[in-house]
């Protein structure tokens, strides 16, 4: 047996290494359309990214997390502190094995869905076949299935007006600015909900479904008629002005995509070491662990060191490679991923963001609003989705083996 | 580096077709200079020129598989596949076309057109020239369209393609025209009949641009 304070830094260690992975592997996608856009510069959208994931995940990433994500399997395995701390060793580090090595392969995988993988290995290792939740799985497994097709209504819906209440019309610019204030309140409207019932700050307000959205949509109307304001001000009266407008609603947007990236993922990276903490702590774990606030700050921490370090070479190619992505089609695309992402995580979700901006992207291309977009990648990721759970929970189980000997 | 996100994008066709419409203009200039260079006396350019065209025409042709070989199954655009290969198919064979003819020329360069007809050549050669310069413009104006979805823009590709479909109607009238005169001429039949088949290859560019015009209109289609 390991002394405490031992296990404790291998926990930190581990978990740092998932969420530099979580960082400079789903940057890609947060800032893909912005960057592809020209909305953001690479070193605008690393400094973004970096900065706001930090800020998601410290204050609005959850603080209480269930040990084992959502139920999936059987906190029957958690009775026994000495396997349960071995089993969130393995998930962490087998998830993380796992993303790297997809990393380093060029798959389309996600973190999410590793971890997940890498729970269901360590239960099956633990309690057997039994204690995994099959019910709970299937609606993960859906959960998987929907977030890409709501991200691509929302996409597809979304270019759709601004095509048929902007694009077409004989004078674009002063149309994209007459409704520009209900695309920035749509935007600050989710933000502001989310918050208002995500984070500690909005829970002791306490306050009802019906008031938190009044009071979102009165703070989306009024930043709304501000931005209009700004807008006015500072765009071009000329033909590229149209573009323009959505240029600059689209650096909220990517900042809203950071945000709510950093809220969704900072989990798969601290929930096992949360449980980690508190079973070298107290000794005892249930069913689920307030997850302190340093913790979160770590996690965030942590992904944006993995965004500064590994952030500008995904940039660079991003850049280069996405040039028929103009800015109203960018923000489209921003706007279905992150809204997607907060609405799956204020239901309890694991989805993937880049699973959301797939979508998103897809649901443009079907509104006839990209040159070209392949829509035979679909198969692709569904088979490595298909493949990431079975590959992580296998990698789990050999990890939990290898420790069982050790620890 | 995993990236699922970029392998969403394809090189889009309209970059491909734009190239292949400035092919198309560049072997505008040397078509026209060829025939010039024909109908006048001393001419020692016309086979340099038809070598030209030819080394266009090989390089559009590039363009063009390089467009229908890179749109892998599954690729969705703002227009639909078949039309946009139907509208490619129709602007290569305007080059086609131009080759053939400087072709048709080149195998019986002597004794050269009868100079009663010239006038009515050099009309139906700008008029199927013209079509020929119009073409990139439309093609440039159809990509920014599918960028902006303006409807100035679009009004502007429209006015474009009428523009060549009157065109065509112009170079109708000259073909009409040379046929009509080459066969009450008291020349040797060979002559006739070398007019006649020249007259329809050039009439058949701008025949070839109209058609590329209205897959474009059926593109442009809301």
């Amino acid at each position: 047996m390991l002394s405490e304070s031992m296990v404790l830094v291998f926990g930190y260690v581990v978990g740092f290494y998932m969420s530099w992975n979580i960082g400079a592997n789903d940057v890609a996608n947060s800032m893909a359309s912005a960057v592809g856009a020209k909305a953001i510069t690479i070193r605008q959208a690393i400094f973004i990214a970096g900065i706001l994931n930090c800020v998601g995940a410290t204050f609005i990433g959850a603080q209480v997390t269930n040990t084992i994500r959502k139920g999936i399997v059987s906190t029957d395995v958690l009775s026994d502190p000495h396997l349960a701390l071995i089993g969130a060793f393995s998930a962490l580090l087998a998830a993380a094995l796992w993303v790297s090595f997809a990393t380093w392969k060029s798959l389309p995988v996600s973190t999410t869905h590793s971890i997940v993988g890498a729970m269901i290995g360590f239960g099956i290792m633990a309690g057997g076949f039994t204690v995994i939740n099959w019910g709970k799985l299937g609606a993960v497994v859906a959960s998987w299935v929907i977030s890409p097709i709501f991200s691509l209504i929302i996409s597809w819906s979304m270019f759709k007006i601004i095509v048929k209440f902007i694009l077409r019309k004989r004078d674009a610019l002063r149309w994209a600015l007459r409704l520009s204030p209900i695309f920035i309140g749509l935007t600050v409207f989710v933000v502001v909900l989310s918050f208002l019932f995500k984070t500690p700050l909005g829970k002791t307000l306490s306050l009802g479904t019906p008031v938190a959205i009044a009071i979102a949509a009165i703070v989306g109307a009024l930043i709304g008629l501000l931005g209009q304001r700004l807008l006015i001000r500072f765009v071009p009266k000329d033909e590229s002005g149209t573009e323009e407008v959505f240029r600059k609603i689209q650096i909220g947007t990517s900042c809203y995509v950071a945000l709510a990236q950093g809220a969704n993922d900072v989990a798969n990276a601290i929930g096992p070491l949360a449980v980690i903490y508190f079973l070298v702590k107290t000794g005892t774990v249930g069913a689920k662990v307030p997850v302190p606030l340093f913790l979160l700050l770590f996690g965030g921490i942590g992904i944006a060191c993995g965004i500064g370090m590994a952030g500008h070479r995904v940039m660079d190619t991003i850049g280069n490679k996405i040039t028929t992505l103009t800015n109203t089609r960018g923000f489209a695309v921003d706007f279905a991923a992150a809204t997607t992402v907060l609405i799956a995580s204020k239901m309890g979700l694991p989805v993937s963001t880049t699973h959301a901006a797939v979508g998103g992207v897809m649901g443009v291309g079907l509104a006839r609003g990209i040159e070209a977009v392949n829509f035979r990648i679909l198969y692709k990721i569904v088979l490595y989705w298909v493949l990431t759970v079975p590959a992580a929970a296998l990698t789990s189980m050999v990890v939990f083996k290898l420790l069982e000997i050790f620890m | 580096m995993r990236i699922p996100f970029l392998s969403l994008f394809v090189t889009s066709p309209f970059e491909g077709l734009l190239e292949h419409a400035e092919k198309v203009k560049e072997c505008a200039w040397a078509f026209q200079q060829a025939i010039e260079c024909h109908v006048s006396d001393r001419c020692r350019q016309f086979e340099e020129l038809r070598r030209e065209v030819s080394k266009l025409e090989n390089q559009a042709d590039n363009i063009k598989r390089r467009i229908r070989g890179h749109l892998p199954i599954g690729t969705l655009m703002p227009v639909s596949k078949f039309q946009l290969f139907r509208y490619l198919r129709e602007q290569d064979q305007v080059m086609d076309a131009v080759k053939d003819a400087l072709n048709w020329i080149s195998y019986r360069s002597e004794p050269g057109i009868p100079a009663e007809l010239e006038k009515y050549v050099f009309l139906l050669v700008d008029a199927a020239v013209e079509p020929l310069e119009e073409l990139s413009l439309m093609v440039a104006g159809a990509k920014s369209y599918f960028e902006t979805y303006s409807e100035k823009q679009r009004v502007a590709v429209k006015e474009i393609i009428s523009k060549v479909r009157a065109q065509e109607h112009a170079a109708d009238k000259a073909e009409a025209e040379i046929k009509r005169q080459v066969f009450n001429m008291d020349i040797d039949p060979v002559t006739v009949f070398h007019m006649v088949r020249l007259a329809e290859t050039i009439g058949s560019i701008a025949d070839h641009a109209e058609n590329a015009g209205d897959m474009m209109r059926a593109m442009l289609a809301r």
